[in-house]
This record gives structure tokens, sequence and C-alpha cells, in this order.
């Protein structure tokens, strides 16, 4: 049956917890009440990525973006658009209080900008048809490979592509399925990473529920061209849509015979098994996650033997990340070439010369639209973040943007026009990770977002070597220590010294990147630090321990009516004052948690 | 075979021979820590590091685990290299400051002071370091699985499962044995539970030396519990038996040597107690038999030599029981010699380790031998109570205001004619002695005989008391009577010497009175061969006939009367040489 409308509602993980099923079930009924029900389509896709204004609905042909939707909204809303006609106004984009909505999902300047290779079809099809996914040219990359092209063939065109893993290392796809390849061995495996730990990234998640077959696919043609039968996908359990879904195409995908015996009616037989991960951050790690899908605790071992020739079960292992396996199927299907188009530097000789094709990012922080974005490498930080972004927040400056997730650094403001790109972020000594990017503002301290981070990778180490188990508990405790003004500038030293060798002698790239923001907080925002030891003063005014509360007087009076707030709200009784008179703060018994400074409605409370 | 530059020596290897084992054959020492030679190198502490140079890029790795290729280039003590190992040294100093190993490490890379401060210290001198070898051995070579690591991060910590003893523990004591710290330890779960009668005599570990005065003190290998014949894991043992002396296949064989003569030694049990239900052994606790109570007693024993109730607790009074199965018209009627005498031994330990009571019950003390009456009056003056009487029954006396459950003694002590029930805390019983279970297949085996008391009889008591009916077997020891050490000694030295003056004739003088076996009459009816008395008849299998043992045969002309065929006669008194004899006699 054709429609003449559908709506497509956003069903990624942001906008289900925002009830955007309940708003598909509202809109069913009152499209039905109204005798819509047969023009008018209600499509539940995969994450759009602008989960900050979610839930998201796109009303397709005509690609007008409602967002922000609630329940109550509905009926107004089919009155409006689908009988009157009139999309409307109140629940569009609208980018600034000065400037009129914007209609349509692609003049929006969160979408203006990006390339979708990964995520190409979030938002169109409905991850839970496989039909849709081959009415977008779904697995035909497969088809290509199988009957047109050699295994050997597949691993040049990938090479040729310059695909580089984008779970964090950037190593050269074509070389590792290349290596893979040579190695003798019947028993051989790929593995699609799909442990994505690091906090506030969910890219590998998007396009599992956007996309879950693109992930199929190109494990199905890896592992036609490295000639292995099994697969793994080891995916969180903590992502349940992700996982229900990819669980659904695993089980179309062997209805059509995509996953089994003699696909393509070749001899070329592939199964995908899931593996569910209990959440350790460490198993991302590729020989931890190897380790736990063997059954052992999830620790990793050392590479010295690349997984490529003793991996899981001993056997020889191509472990890819999400994101990786899914840019596979468009690079055999349009060519290498296509893809070397997109992107920084010269792949042709050297493998290494260069990062092709997007990179998905997770933008979150003090910027106006966070979310998902994919943006082709080359792209500027500046452009990402004040394009797409929108800027910062209520007008304030921005101060440093961290890339890469807990392991990554911080990115001062006067390099924000650097081209985000594996090798100039590792340069400036951050990395691309798996796409985290948090932008900070004046407000944010270096030192206390570096604490946060090492808090989260020391008790996320696993504990097995000694340079990360004790080397980060330390790291963490100096900073600590900083934040609460015990630090002196000896300890910034001492700081310097043990990430050195943290990142020189830990056991994986867990601990041998963990002091990445440490190492790069001292080397961009050093006076920050100083001022921490020396003056103890936080310049942010964000470690409270080395804030002093005073109440100004006069607003106190004047506005607040000594309204005794702050009295009720401070734990250590420091706060006096005769009502409708101005309050003070005893110093001596003051221990700095904050808790008048956040509960004054009069801003009275000042930090010095 | 591999060229690989250590620090500028070049060293020939095997490939994929870790940078450790290289450096040790160029004689360059690298630190470490978790290593171990019994298993695979776990690579955690990263002590080890070194620098590998390949081209223009350096790269710290680790030496223990890193396989060497061709060419490459190693630098184990350059700057970049010691800064590693101090800071790592001084982040497990400060966490682990009194650990000897770690200490000793420190020193050895000059650091006497951490600059950190680790909240998580751990000042015990046997502190557990983390270096997993306990978790790795128990996993892969004892293929247990029984210790894990628990936690993550600075939580990270050795547990077993749900923080209880292990059904899956076989109780190997690999872990502690790997254990650099000794954190680790063997703990006797015997002497946490103080029972006697779950006390196991025979070895714990797969390998172990019998009892400390086992003679030869050599170790032995228990094939039901060594995990190598069981599951063909481990096998470490052998690695590090220089000597080479270990091997699994042996198996156990059977070896026939040709003897002339042979003495027997073999020996007594003592009685089964379970067998007496009155005295409680096996039922109540703190009932011990001497056996068990000399075991408690030995300094290597389970209680290292402490004298104590199944509880742990000091008993406050002992009371030793005498004639248990001996001269007992139900067990055994003779006296088994040597309990009055090893009673009164415990009596005096007793009284010397503890401040208990004592109460010997006797029938009759039996203080026969050499220092022995002058031992037992001595006893008298340190106050023990003896007793004459039989005990009749030993009672578990109920709880009583939450006082310790005590046992009751019943006897009759005919001394001053009354009934007494005496309060103890622990009782031993001195069974009776017995002739060993297969008394009864040796006899078979040498024809021996046995007195109504089913030890072994000698020829005569007082001309005789070593040789047997059989000639050529002797007898000494307990499986002649009930007899303490000084008279087995006597005995067996009697025993030797008889022996010896056989050997040194070198042949033996024998009656030339022996019955003879005609083959060519006898029909193999087998007849004679139980008749004879001193099993001197056998089947010649081959030849379907009887033969006569000539050594064993005493000429006692029974298989001569019994034989149907006549084929059997007496040597030099066949039919017709007596019949000649009388002949000749009787002509004039």
């Amino acid at each position: 049956m054709a429609y003449i409308t559908y709506l497509m509602v956003c069903a990624g993980t942001g906008c289900v917890a925002n009830q955007s099923m309940k708003i598909k079930e509202t809109l069913i009924k009152e499209l039905d009440k109204r005798g819509l029900s047969n023009e008018v389509s209600v499509v539940t896709t995969g994450c759009n990525g602008f989960c900050g204004v979610g839930p998201i609905m796109v009303v397709q042909p005509d690609g007008i973006f409602y967002q922000l939707l609630k329940a109550s909204d509905i009926p107004y809303l089919v009155d409006e658009h689908f009988i009157k006609g009139r999309p409307v106004k109140k629940l569009m984009y609208i980018p600034d209080a000065k400037k009129p909505p914007i209609p349509k999902m692609s003049d929006i300047d969160f979408f203006k900008k990006q390339v979708l290779i990964a995520l190409r079809n979030r938002g169109l099809i409905d991850p839970e048809k496989i039909e849709e996914y081959i009415a977008r040219e779904g697995y035909s990359g497969l088809a290509k490979a199988l009957t047109e092209l050699k295994p050997d063939e597949v691993i040049t065109e990938i090479k040729k592509s310059g695909l580089r893993g984008r779970g964090g290392g950037g190593f050269p796809t074509g070389i590792k399925w290349e290596t893979m390849k040579k190695v003798p061995g019947d028993k051989r495996y790929v593995i699609c990473n799909a442990d994505e730990g690091d906090p506030g990234a969910f890219m590998d998640r998007s396009i599992i529920e956007s996309d879950p077959h693109s992930v199929i696919e190109g494990m199905l043609i890896g592992a036609y061209a490295m000639g292995s039968s099994d697969g793994y996908v080891y995916i969180r359990n903590e992502y349940p849509i992700a996982l229900e879904r990819l669980l659904k195409a695993i089980g179309q995908a062997r209805e059509y015979g995509l996953l089994g015996d003699n696909i393509f009616g070749t001899d070329f037989k592939f199964d995908i098994r899931v593996i569910r991960g209990a959440g350790a951050f460490v198993c991302g790690e590729s020989t931890a996650l190897m380790a736990s899908i063997e059954g052992s605790p999830g620790e990793p071992r050392a590479k010295y033997v690349h997984t490529v020739e003793k991996g899981l079960f001993d056997c020889p292992t191509c472990l890819n990340n999400v994101e990786t396996w899914a840019n596979v199927p468009q690079i055999i299907m349009k060519g290498a070439d296509w893809f070397t188009n997109i992107g920084t530097g010269d792949v042709t000789h050297d493998p290494w010369g260069g990062s092709k094709g997007t990179k998905v990012f997770s933008l979150t922080g003090k910027v106006v639209n966070t979310g998902l974005v994919e943006v082709p490498m080359g792209i500027s930080l500046r452009e990402i973040i004040f394009d797409i972004g929108g800027g910062i927040k209520d007008g304030k400056k921005i101060k440093t943007v961290q890339t890469g997730g807990p392991s990554g650094g911080f990115i001062p403001e006067s390099m924000l026009d650097l081209p985000v790109d594996f090798d100039e972020l590792t340069k400036v000594g951050s990395m691309m990770g798996s796409g985290g990017m948090i932008v900070a503002d004046e407000d944010n301290c270096v030192v206390d977002m570096a604490k946060y981070f090492l808090n989260f990778t020391q008790e996320e180490s696993c504990g097995k070597c000694v340079p990360c188990r004790e080397g980060t508990k330390r790291m963490y405790d100096i900073l600590e220590n900083i934040t609460v003004g015990k630090g002196t500038e000896e300890d910034l030293a001492l700081l310097e010294d043990l990430s050195g060798m943290v990142v020189e002698s830990s056991l994986c790239a867990l601990g041998g990147s963990a002091p990445n923001p440490v190492i790069t907080s001292l080397k961009y925002f050093r006076n920050e630090y100083l001022a921490h030891v020396r003056d103890k003063k936080c310049p942010a005014k964000a470690c409270r321990q080395l804030n002093t509360y005073i109440i100004d007087e006069e607003i106190c009076a004047t506005l607040g009516h000594g309204c005794d707030v702050c009295t009720k709200s401070c734990p250590d009784y420091a706060i006096y004052g005769e009502p409708k008179k101005a309050h003070h703060i005893d110093q001596l018994k003051c221990h700095k948690c904050g808790a008048c400074f956040d509960a004054c409605n009069f801003k009275a409370i000042k930090i010095e | 075979m591999v060229t690989v530059n250590i620090d500028g020596k070049k060293v020939e290897v095997l490939e994929d021979t870790t940078i450790l084992k290289a450096a040790e054959l160029a004689g360059i020492w690298i630190p470490t820590m978790c290593f171990s030679e019994l298993l695979e190198p776990y690579g955690v502490c990263r002590l080890c590091s070194v620098e590998v140079i390949r081209g223009k890029r350096s790269r710290i790795v680790t030496a223990c685990n890193y396989p060497v290729r061709e060419g490459l280039t190693v630098r184990t003590n350059s700057e970049k290299v010691k800064w590693i190992r101090k800071l790592i040294m001084e982040l497990m100093y400060s966490r682990w400051p009194n650990v000897p190993v770690v200490k000793e490490m420190a020193v050895a890379l000059g650091i006497t002071e951490s600059r950190f401060k680790s909240l998580e210290i751990d000042e015990a001198e046997d502190a557990c370091i983390l270096c997993g070898n306990c978790v790795n051995i128990c996993r892969d070579v004892v293929k247990a699985s029984v210790l894990a690591f628990e936690g993550i991060g600075i939580e990270r910590k050795v547990v077993l499962p749900f923080n209880e003893k292990s059904d899956a523990c076989i109780n190997c004591g690999a872990c502690a044995y790997v254990c650099p710290t000794g954190h680790i330890k063997i703990k006797s779960l015997e002497y946490e539970r103080g029972a006697l009668k779950d006390w196991h005599l025979g070895p714990k570990t797969a390998i172990s030396i019998p009892t400390l005065q086992a003679v030869p003190r050599v170790p032995v290998i228990d094939k039901e519990a060594c995990i190598k014949m069981q599951t063909e894991g481990c096998g470490i043992c052998s690695t590090f038996c220089e000597p080479g002396a270990i091997k699994y296949d042996m198996q156990d064989e059977e070896i026939e040597i040709e003897v002339g003569q042979i003495l027997i030694t073999s020996g007594f049990q003592v009685m089964d107690l379970r067998q007496m239900p009155q005295y409680g052994y096996g039922r109540l606790d703190n009932v011990y038999s001497s056996l068990d109570f000399e075991h408690m007693l030995n300094s290597t024993g389970p209680t290292n030599g402490t004298i104590m109730c199944k509880d742990g607790s000091e008993p406050r009074a002992v009371a030793i029981v005498h004639c248990i199965g001996s001269r007992d018209e139900n067990y055994h009627k003779y006296c088994s010699r040597v309990c009055c005498m090893y009673a009164l031994k415990f009596a005096h330990l007793v009284k010397d380790r503890t401040p208990a009571e004592v109460y010997q019950f006797y029938i009759d003390m039996r203080a026969f031998g050499k220092g022995y009456e002058e031992f037992y009056k001595r006893l008298l003056d340190e106050g023990v109570n003896m007793i004459r009487g039989k005990v009749a029954e030993i009672t578990e006396a109920s709880q009583v205001n939450g006082n310790k459950p005590y046992l009751l003694v019943k006897c009759e002590d005919t001394l001053i004619g009354k009934f007494r029930e005496i309060p103890v805390d622990m009782v031993i019983l001195c069974p009776a002695i017995e002739p060993s279970a297969d008394a009864e297949k040796i006899k078979k085996i040498f024809s021996i005989s046995q007195s109504p008391d089913k030890f072994f009889l000698e020829r005569h008591p007082k001309l005789d008391p070593v040789s047997t009916m059989t000639e050529g077997i002797f007898i000494a020891g307990c499986a002649q009577g009930p007899k303490d050490i000084p008279d087995s000694v006597a005995q067996a030295s009697a025993a030797a010497a008889r022996i010896l003056s056989l050997i040194s004739v070198g042949e033996v003088a024998v009656d030339p009175i022996k019955a003879n076996v005609v083959q060519e009459y006898c029909s193999g009816c087998k007849i004679c061969n139980n008749l004879c008395p001193y099993s001197a008849i056998t089947f010649l299998e081959d030849k379907k006939v009887s033969d006569i043992n000539e050594m064993l045969c005493k000429g006692c002309g029974t298989c001569v009367a019994a034989c149907p065929a006549s084929a059997i006669s007496g040597k030099g008194f066949t039919d017709i040489q007596i019949l000649a004899e009388l002949e000749g006699l009787l002509t004039p």
C-alpha cells in the first residue's frame, strides 16, 4: 500500500527515554481517529543523533523536522499538519530566539554539515525491517564482493580506501585484514566490538540501533575476505534496544539466507553469535574482550603476538569496531576512490598517510546542540563546535574541547582550527578514540575535569598491572589533593613523571592512554594548575574547596530581605543573620560545600 | 637460532625465546617480581620493562614475555628503563613497605623512600602483592581454578569463591609455594577441628615423606592425589628434580628372589576398638586409642605435641584404661604385655605437659622389665591415681549449668570394693595386640602353625623359640606373640644368628629319611599333595606327576601310606628293602 506521507519517529535510546514510543502510539490513534491511517504511515527509526532536542519526528517526503514533542501536542499537530496542511511552527527547531524556526531538517545547521556513511540510513529506515535496508541498497556490497571480487581483491579495495579502525587506535583496517589472511589456520574469527564504554559516547549504539544490517554486512564482507566462517558481536548488555535490534537483524539475515551456509549460492558460509558484555570498560580492549568471550575474566594480555595471529581461542582473529564494519559495505559498493575523496592526507602509498572517510562524534558538554554527528575527516574542531554544535551555551567563552573519551586529551581554544583526523589529534596529545567530544567553557576547571576522567579510568582499570592499577590511583589522589588545596608544585612534577611512566609501561591501552587528560591539561593549562597549588584558587571556581563564599550584604538585604534559605541549606550552621537583614558566613565554620551558593535565589552569594 | 643484541652483547638464542631468558644467557640481570619459572609469564609487575629498539623507533616492552626476533636490539639499562622501574618500585613500595621481596627490590633499584602516599597501604610483612602467581598456578598447572581475582582497579584482590573454602581445592599447596610473600599459608584443618578420629595418618600432598621418622626418609608420590597421574596436567616436580629421579610411569612390580631361609616378622595389629561400643571409641569425642594419643604427642603430629581435647581446650582430667580386649574372656585371653608400661608413660607425659589429673584403670600392674617397677613407683609419687578395676562403660555427661561436657568413666574399684564414676575430659584406651589380619594367609604360604591365640607357633617354647616346624622358616617379634621392643630385638637377633649359622656352613645337612615319587608309577591323582603336613609335595603340571621337595620332607611316611599306586616310597625304606631286611633278620 502506498502512503502519501511517512512520519519518521525517532526510536533511539534517547528519544525512547523521552517517551517517543508513547508519541508513536498517540500518533497512530489520532491518525486513525481522523481516518488518515491509509495515507500517513508511522515509522520508527534509529537515532537521528540530535538527541538534545528529542523526541524527534521527521515528516517525509517533505523533510519537516519536529522536536521536543509531547504526547499532548499530537492531536493539535495532526489536526494542523495533516488535515489543514499547516506545519506547526512552535514544534520546529528554533536556532535562536531572535530567528524564525527552521522547518526542514536539511536546513538545520546541525545536519547541514554532516556527511553520512556509517549513519547513512539513520532516520530513513525502520531498523527492524531488513526489507527497508535492502531497499536502500543494503547487502549489495556483499553481493558485489561475493560475486565479482576475490577475497584478495576485497582486501586490496579496503587497503586502497585507507579505512582506519574507528575504535580508537586508527590501525589501517586493510593491513589488519591482509595480515590475518596470511596467517594459516582453518578456524578463524571476526569480531565486532560493540562494547562502547566511554561515558557520554554512543556512536556504536546508534549505528546498531539505526542500521544493524550495515554492521552484519560489513562483517560478512570481512569474513569473506579473510576466510572466516565464525563471527562474534560483543555488545554491552546495557544497550537493550541495540541488542534487541541486532538479534532481530541477525534472525532476519538468517531467514533471508544472508547468514548461514551457501550465502548467495556460493560456498561461503558465515554466522554470527552475540555475546553480551557485563559492562566492564576494559572489555573494550581487544584481548580483554576475547578473554571475556572465552569465558575468562575480562583482562587484557600482552599483545606482542598480535590477535590476528593468535586471538580468540588462540586462532587468528580480526576485531573491528562497529563503525569500522559499518563503513565496509559502502566502500565495497562505491569503491575505494569514492572513499578516499573524503578526508585528509594521501593513503595511496602509506596506509598511515592520512585519515579517510568520515567519523562519528558524540558532541556533548557546553555546546548548544548536543548529539551525534558524522563529519568528514579533516573538518576543523571549530566547525564542529560552532557550526554544527551551534556554539557555546549561554554565550559563554569556550575554554577547551576534550576528545577521545576518558583517555583523550584536552585541546585548548587556540587549537580549534586543527583538522580532525587520527594523526593531528595524536600530535597535540589527544586522540580520536571512539569519538567522544566534550566541550568545556570558562566555568569548567581543567584540573577538576582531569580528575573526573582519572577517577573513571582508575575505577575501570582491571587492576592487572602495577602501573595502571597503582599509578592511576596515585594520580587521582594527587589531583584530588590539588583540587582541595593540598597540592604543591612538586606534585605537578610528580604527576608528570607518573603520567609518563604509566603511558610507557602499562600492559594495555587503557593504562597507556589514561594519563592523557593529565598530560594535555598540564601542557596547555599549566597556569590553571599553578593557580591551584600556589594561590590555592580555582580560576573557574569549580573546585569548591578552594572557593571562599561570602554574602553580598546589599543584595541579600535589598533583594532577598534576608530570606534565610541559605541558613537552612548550610550543613555546617555557618550562616547567621537576623530575618529581613543581610546574612553572613562564618568562614571558620564553612566547609565550602557550596550549598548556599546553589540555594540562593538572588545570587547574593559571591565566590572569592 | 637468532642473534639479539642486549646492551651491546650479542646472544644467540632460539627464536621466540623471551628477552628475559636471552638476557640470562648473556649474564644480564633484569629485575622481576611476578615472574615464576613454573608459570607462563604473566607480565603484570612491569619491573622487567626493557627498551626494544627497531630502526629509529624504541618501545618499552616487558622482558618476561617479549619473544625475540632476529636482529633485535634491547637496552635493559637505559635511563628511560631505569626511570620506569624506579617509579614502579616506588608505587609498590608505598603500598607494601614491609614485604621483604618488595623491600629488597626497592633497595636493589636504589629506592629508600617513596614519594607517594598510598591510601591502600598494607603494612603486613606477608601482604599480598597481587602478582597473580597463585591464581595462575591454580588455573594453568593444577587446573583446579579455585583462586581468582575479585574486584577491579585498586580494589583487586585474590579470593576464594564466595570467600569460603572451595570443594574444588585439592589442598595441593601450590599457591602457597609460588607466593613470593608468604601471604598464602597452609593451615592444618585438623588442628582447627582437633578431632582425632578425623585425622588422616596418610600423606596430604601428592608428594610427601610418609612420616618424618620414615626409613628411608625419601618422598613418594601418591598416585591418587598426583595431578599428573590423574589429569596429565602439572608435571612440575620432574622439571625441578635436577637428578631426574621422578618417573611417572613407574609401576609396582613383583620381584622373585631365590633364598634358602626365611625370617617371618609380620608383626601385629591393634584391636579395632569399635568392637566394644561400651567404651565409645569413634562415637564419643575425646575417646582416643593409644595410637591416636601417640600421634597427638608427636611433636610433628597434628597438634604439634600439644595435648588437647577436640574443642582445642586443655583436658582437666585424663583416664587411661588398660586391657581393652586383652585378658578378656570375650576377646583375647592373653596379656598384651606392652600396655601397662606405655600407659604409665602416657600418664607421665600428661602430668608433664598439662596440669590434668590422671587416672589409670588397671587389672594388674605388670611392670616386669628392667627399671619398670621403679618407673611405676615414680609415677605413684607423681600423683597418678591408680584404680584397680575393669572399666564397665564410658558415657558422656550432659552439659550442666553451661559447663563443658565431660566423660564419665564407670568402674568398680576392687581395692575399696565400691562402684565409682569418675569425670574426665579425655579417655585413652589401650587396645589389645592381635595377630595381623593376614596371619592365616602367611601360615598357609609357609606351612607353619599357629597357636590357639593365632600367633605363629615356634618349634619349642623354651629350646627352639625362633624356628618353626618348617625347615628354614624362622619367626621373630610380635608375629610370635605380644612383646615389647627389647624382646622383639632380642628375638630377631637370635633368629638372625640361627640363619647365619646355616649360611656360614654353606651347606645344609638333612636327615636322609625322605619320601620319593617314582614318576613312572605316579598317576597324578594329587591325593598326596594335600596330605603332606609339611607341604613338601607339589604337582608338576608339565609332567602331570607329583614331586617331593626333599628339603621340606621330614620322612614321616604319610604320603607313602596314602599313595594308591604305591608310587611313593621312603628313600632306603622301600618295600623290597624292608622285606630284604626282614628276610636277613629272620635268616638264621
